[in-house]
């Protein structure tokens, strides 16, 4: 326990560390704050680039409305092409977010604090972007209500044995549950910023903060919370996109039908949702400053989990040949052979070189704190994950059992536009969230501070900083 | 009855003051931290949050809603295949499984709110700005002759502030 230190008369001090009493503040919330206030040319700019490719792939849509799903183009067999592949890429993408905020959080891996809030962001606007392409994908929009358990007109349920509905469960649990983990994060936040906004602004985090003081009682029912939705949202994150993969493998088309898949996916999953807040979080850091907060130890050990994920997801990729081989069956042996020497084998070495190749680089100390390669590489891993879902998807379905059914499908524009608006929807609400809410969890960050401050000069005690379970 | 707030620079002060206080009988007692503290809640209160039953609730809501809607929708409309039952457990155990977890998600946080007592609509006359900057605030409301006997407590344990507020 601390030592009282003797008695100052208690003016003096507060003149002492505040002077100016009129307006406390600490030099965390000003840095973090600033994020928000003040918004210049370029990133306007941004903001028209990502809405305008938003607005093209809304446009695209209604042309495919109006059309039919004939614009797009599946060619027979290949009828799940780039809208179920970016789909499952920006489900995996979401992953990163509650990777770093439930599981880190239970490990009690403190330096999640400064990069939780941005990742949960992701997985949200990730979350959201990929629900849309269930809605894309259907072609009919006004039935897809038929995903939902509720009874069609003659009074048929939906199929309770389908991945697909298990998929529809996952997804709008996971999007529910990682709404819920950033809202809860941002309640002491936006009590914080209510104190010192002003305009329309102060009414918006008024109200958002729903009357937050960090009373002690608020205060461990907070801890309590977020430890429970850590609890949960753990097996969440492992499940969802093992379900996404069952979407495949519970089929029986060569290339798909692998046990593999729920570690295989979960592995990517992780591994691109990294990739991805580096690509995000590289930039933000250097445009608003917050270099003091977002250190390269954070971008190491995070590239030390993308080059963990990259030797599994590596491991699955020569296990898939494996398993082929010794599995003697022909047309699994064939799908796998024209996977890599087929009409695909462009995205296929791509997805190797990208996800498997390249991230082996972050062996060296020296690249994994070289934050302009890290942020090459993220882009990389970003383009291989797309790529790694293009040749599951595609190469399987192309090259079926009857070679008389076989084809090739290419993406068309339409579909290349939608994808395209996507990564422009995903942005889009990135940069709202910059300019509406702390992009750093502040109380959080400020925690390790007055520890830190507390321990200063004292006998370091690790269960003080580090807390127990509780 | 005055209130009594002394500011701190360090949640284990405050702890270390609130457990003096509850010992010689002033309950009485609100704290203010800018950060969560797992000394501060211990010496608040030994007794773990109630919001694990609402998780608890909910998960128990969320495992039945699974299985009781697969089953009975199973049993609806019936799909008669190769003479197995209608309802198979392996894949609602699915539907079950991720149910649970929103249904314990969403209890979670209401729990949240029932048990912190949220939303407020009015901020209490002693919390100010500076509570969610970087200073601890401990609120003792007391009866006027204790007032000294506190303020010296306060400023023993390290208060680096005491301010009387009449209420």
């Amino acid at each position: 326990m601390t030592p009282p230190p003797p008695p100052p008369p208690a003016a003096s001090v507060a003149a002492m560390i505040r002077p100016a009493p009129s307006l406390p503040d600490s030099k965390v919330n000003r840095d973090l704050l600033r994020v928000m206030e003040g918004t210049s040319l370029g990133y306007w700019l941004l903001v028209l680039v990502a809405g305008g490719f938003m607005l093209l792939a809304g446009g695209i849509w209604i042309y495919q409305v109006y059309k039919g799903l004939g614009i797009a183009g599946y060619v027979h067999p290949v009828f799940w092409g780039a809208y179920i592949v970016t789909f499952v890429f920006w489900v995996g993408i979401a992953h990163a977010g509650t990777l770093i905020s439930a599981i880190l959080y239970l490990f009690r891996a403190k330096w999640r604090n400064a990069i939780n809030r941005s990742a949960e962001a992701m997985t949200v606007f990730a979350v959201l972007t990929a629900a849309q392409f269930l809605g894309i994908h259907v072609g009919r929009i006004w039935k897809s209500y038929f995903i939902l358990p509720y009874p069609n007109q003659r009074g048929l349920w939906v199929n309770f044995k389908s991945p697909l509905l298990w998929d529809t469960f996952a997804i709008s649990t996971y999007a529910t549950i990682s709404i819920v983990f950033l809202y809860v994060g941002l309640i002491p936040d936006l009590a914080i910023a209510r104190d010192r906004a002003s305009g329309w602004r102060r009414v918006l985090y008024a109200i958002l903060s729903l009357g937050w003081q960090g009373t002690s009682r608020e205060w461990k029912s907070h801890n309590r919370t977020v430890l429970h939705l850590s609890g949960l949202a753990t097996p969440l994150v492992l499940s969802v996109h093992s379900v996404v993969s069952w979407d495949f493998a519970m089929s029986i088309v060569p290339g798909w039908h692998a046990t593999i898949f729920g570690p295989y996916f979960v592995a990517g999953a992780i591994f691109s949702g990294f990739a991805m807040v580096l690509t995000m979080m590289i930039p933000v850091r250097r445009i608003f400053g917050l270099e003091e907060y977002i250190t390269n130890y954070h971008f190491e050990n995070m590239s030390r989990f993308i080059l963990l994920t990259s030797i599994i997801v590596g491991y699955a990729y020569v296990a898939e040949y494996f398993i082929a081989y010794y599995s003697a069956v022909e047309h699994e042996q064939s799908a796998f052979w024209l996977r890599a020497f087929g009409p695909y084998w462009i995205s296929t070495w791509v997805m190797i070189l990208c996800n498997a190749g390249f991230p082996q680089l972050l062996w060296f100390k020296k690249l994994r704190t070289n934050v302009p390669f890290l942020f090459v590489l993220s882009v990389l891993i970003n383009i291989g994950m797309w790529f790694e879902r293009y040749v599951i998807i595609i190469t399987g379905l192309s090259r079926e059992y009857n070679t008389s059914a076989w084809g090739v499908y290419t993406p068309s524009w339409p579909e290349l536009g939608i994808v395209a608006g996507s990564f422009g929807f995903f942005c889009f609400l990135f940069l709202l969230f910059l300019k509406l809410f702390p992009v750093v969890a502040i109380a959080e960050v400020k925690e390790i501070a007055i520890h830190e401050k507390e321990h200063k000069g004292e006998e370091w005690n690790h269960a003080h900083t580090y807390g127990e379970l509780h | 009855m005055p209130k009594l707030v002394g500011v701190f620079d360090q949640p284990l002060r405050v702890a270390n003051a609130v457990e003096r206080l509850q010992g010689r009988g002033y309950t009485d007692l609100e704290v203010y931290s800018p950060v969560p503290s797992h000394e501060l809640d211990r010496a608040v209160d030994k007794k773990p949050s109630r919001v694990r039953i609402f998780t608890l609730i909910g998960g128990l809501t969320g495992v039945v809603t699974g299985y009781a809607m697969t089953i009975w929708m199973a049993n609806d409309w019936q799909i008669m295949l190769g003479g197995k039952p209608f309802a198979s457990i392996p894949p609602y155990t699915i539907i079950a499984f991720e149910l649970t977890i929103l249904f314990g998600g969403l209890l979670t946080a209401l729990g949240l709110f029932a048990v912190a007592k949220l939303p407020k609509f009015r901020l209490d006359p002693v919390y100010s700005a500076r509570f969610s900057a970087e200073d601890f605030g401990l609120v003792v409301e007391c009866r006027e002759r204790d007032v000294a006997e506190i303020e010296a407590l306060l400023r023993d344990h390290g208060a680096t502030e005491i301010d009387l507020v009449d209420a």
